[in-house]
């Protein structure tokens, strides 16, 4: 059972991101907790642990998503290939959305599309809506058309994102696929075409195999690869991303791998503003409050008074030409 | 295609701000102290564990989501096989199949598991139909054993469990005392749990262990419904747990003799409680396909709506 933060822990703990208040730098990743309340069956799991929580990703019409199997544990991970099973837009909007509690945290959407005109679509939908935020899915690794199609082609994601800055003038966060050759090119041409900010990463893309069926274990073939086993990869690619951000004060929600507070400490550090947390809640559902505790104390041992001095504060090393000596 | 994927289309006074915490808090996390941790033949095992509050609210059908070990975070769907509220602990059977349950095999008596549980809609037996038939297959028995224990102290209930396994049971079988019409001679094996309740069972195996019936449950099952009277079969319920090939052959069964069957599924599963749809398994629903999550959609099902007709 979480201990409740004080009011110092909460202070130390709340940043700004998108122009939003988040109570702590938590934010719960899309397709791990549902739309917003699934997680609350737990007792002890409470969303105002959390400053966001991002819901399933939404498409225009209803989808049934892939065939199972859609997870499978690999080593100090998990691939997954759900296929953004969702009801729909405009069945989230109208009855999803009116029976969370809007004072408990923040509620980002998770917006995706097979094209751009579905992109737009779907985000105009949540214009008309009480949603905080909206993540645009420009890297869902599990779809045959839009998903990662987008991600991987900066002209693309810049239209994707013109499009949905067009539809909205809420926060916009662009979720990039660490899946493509340079991250950091495809962060500046969507800075260009708009977004408001950054999650970065998604899953990498991946593939198990039965050795005794000689067929992949996942039904939709390949899935993308989560959890501690890809955090090196996320690091390199939130500091990437951050050298492009920070001259336009684009934040970002650096996330792959976290499970400890030492964890997002390193995100944070490589220039996220927030941190996600996904694989990890499968691991302990209550690892949220251990996560905020483990912060707080760093901050206290560190005299840092807020957790936004410590965004992007990595010291490079600088290495010595080699010797021939 | 049904608009309704996620959540569960039914209504519940678990969503919504009216009845929005009726649903939170349902499940626990508990560390559980292993009481005992008892080895069967091929790799199974029986895991007797300290968990009040899941023993509390725990009904046939549901499970705990289990840590093994540090080595495999991702936690393991196991089905409680028996929960004493009094004392509160719970009965888990289980087989080693693969890094996870090998990890767990080797905790020991005295630590500690971490489980979220209760999970999952149980059995919903009818109290009209007074004959209930558990089939169970292997891993698939301890729901029926669960299902068994809530049942024989009530009056006018009297089932019959048929239990398979192709690898030594998890027990020592013993010849039954209960007369069970209509089977074939010399198919007197039992589990003993069951027979201390007073509730009639009989195994089945193709290898051939003696007093067992040499085939699958479903054949010995045909067998006792084909001995029973007409007006006995009409209250018949089936309820089954095993692997999928022989739910669809306990389904098929069924509905050649127009009786309901519940089923309780498996499926790779990571959250457990209806967040990441990662469990699901394709129901067919009036309005057309849909995907249900196993965990808490599941993992019980009307056998219809999972193994349509052919």
């Amino acid at each position: 059972m979480s201990v409740p933060m004080s009011s110092d822990d909460r202070q130390m703990l709340a940043t700004r991101f998108c122009g939003m208040h988040l109570d702590t730098p938590l934010v719960l990743l899309s397709g791990c907790v549902g739309f917003g309340e699934e997680y609350t069956r737990i007792n002890g799991f409470s969303n105002r642990d959390v400053g966001a929580v991002c819901l399933k990703g939404t498409t225009l019409a209803p989808r049934l998503g892939n065939p199972p199997h859609r997870v499978y544990e690999t080593p100090m991970g998990m691939l997954n290939a759900i296929g953004l099973q969702n009801p729909g837009a405009r069945h989230v909007v109208d009855s999803i959305l009116p029976e969370l509690d809007f004072t408990e945290t923040r509620f980002i959407a998770n917006v995706s599309g097979s094209t751009v005109e579905e992109y737009f679509e779907v985000t105009r939908i949540f214009d008309d809506s009480p949603i905080d935020a909206i993540e645009i899915n420009i890297s869902c690794p599990n779809v045959k058309e839009g998903g990662v199609a987008f991600g991987n082609n900066p002209d693309m994601s810049a239209r994707v994102v013109e499009a949905c800055r067009r539809a909205t003038a809420k926060p916009l966060i662009t979720k990039l696929s660490p899946n493509q050759t340079d991250i950091a090119e495809n962060a500046r041409r969507c800075i260009e075409a708009g977004t408001d900010g950054f999650a970065v990463i998604n899953t990498l893309m991946g593939m198990a195999v039965d050795i005794e069926q000689r067929t992949p274990v996942i039904g939709n073939n390949q899935g993308g690869l989560s959890g501690p086993a890809i955090k090196p990869i996320a690091l390199l690619k939130v500091h990437q991303v951050y050298q492009v951000c920070k001259a336009h004060g684009i934040p970002i929600i650096g996330q792959g791998g976290i499970v400890t507070a030492e964890d997002a400490l390193e995100f944070i550090i490589a220039g996220a503003s927030a941190v996600g947390i996904g694989t990890a809640l499968f691991y302990d559902p209550l690892v949220c409050p251990k996560i905020n505790a483990g912060i707080v104390d760093y901050l206290q041992r560190h005299g840092i008074s807020e957790i936004s001095q410590l965004v992007g504060s990595l010291r490079l090393n600088t290495p010595a030409p080699p010797r021939c000596d | 295609m049904t608009s309704d994927l996620i959540p569960s289309p039914q209504p519940s006074p678990a969503r919504g701000r009216g009845g929005l915490h009726a649903q939170r808090n349902t499940l626990f996390v508990e560390q559980a102290e292993i009481i005992s941790h008892q080895p069967h033949a091929a790799g199974q095992y029986t895991l007797r564990l300290l968990a009040p509050q899941i023993a509390a609210r725990a009904q046939p059908g549901s499970f705990v989501h289990l840590s093994c070990g540090a080595e495999r975070p991702m936690r393991r769907p196991l089905s409680i096989m028996r929960a004493d509220p009094d004392h509160g602990w719970i009965d888990i059977l289980y087989k080693v199949m693969g890094s996870g349950t090998a990890l767990l095999a080797q905790r020991q008596h005295g630590e500690h598991l971490d489980l979220i549980g209760p999970i999952g809609r149980p059995f919903s037996p009818d109290p009209q139909r007074s004959r209930p038939l558990l089939i169970g297959g292997g891993v698939g028995i301890p729901p029926m054993v669960f299902l068994a224990d809530r049942m024989h102290l009530q009056p006018g209930i009297t089932p019959l469990a048929i239990l398979g396994s192709e690898v030594p049971f998890p027990f020592a079988a013993q010849p039954s005392r209960i007369i069970i019409p209509g089977l074939p001679a010399g198919v007197i094996a039992a589990m003993p749990l069951l027979e201390d309740w007073g509730i009639p069972s009989r195994l089945t195996s193709r290898q051939g262990y003696a007093g067992c019936f040499d085939g699958y449950v479903t054949d010995l099952a045909r067998a006792w419904l084909d001995g029973l009277p007409a007006e006995a079969r009409d209250e018949v319920e089936v309820f089954a747990c095993g692997p999928h090939a022989m739910l669809e052959a306990v389904a098929a069964l069924a509905r050649e003799f127009s009786l309901p069957c519940q089923v309780s599924l498996e499926e790779f599963m990571a959250c457990a409680v209806g967040g990441c749809a990662g469990c699901v398994v394709e129901i067919t629903t009036p309005d057309g396909p849909a995907m249900k999550r196993v965990c808490v959609d599941g993992p019980v099902f009307d056998a219809r709506q999972v193994f349509s007709t052919p």
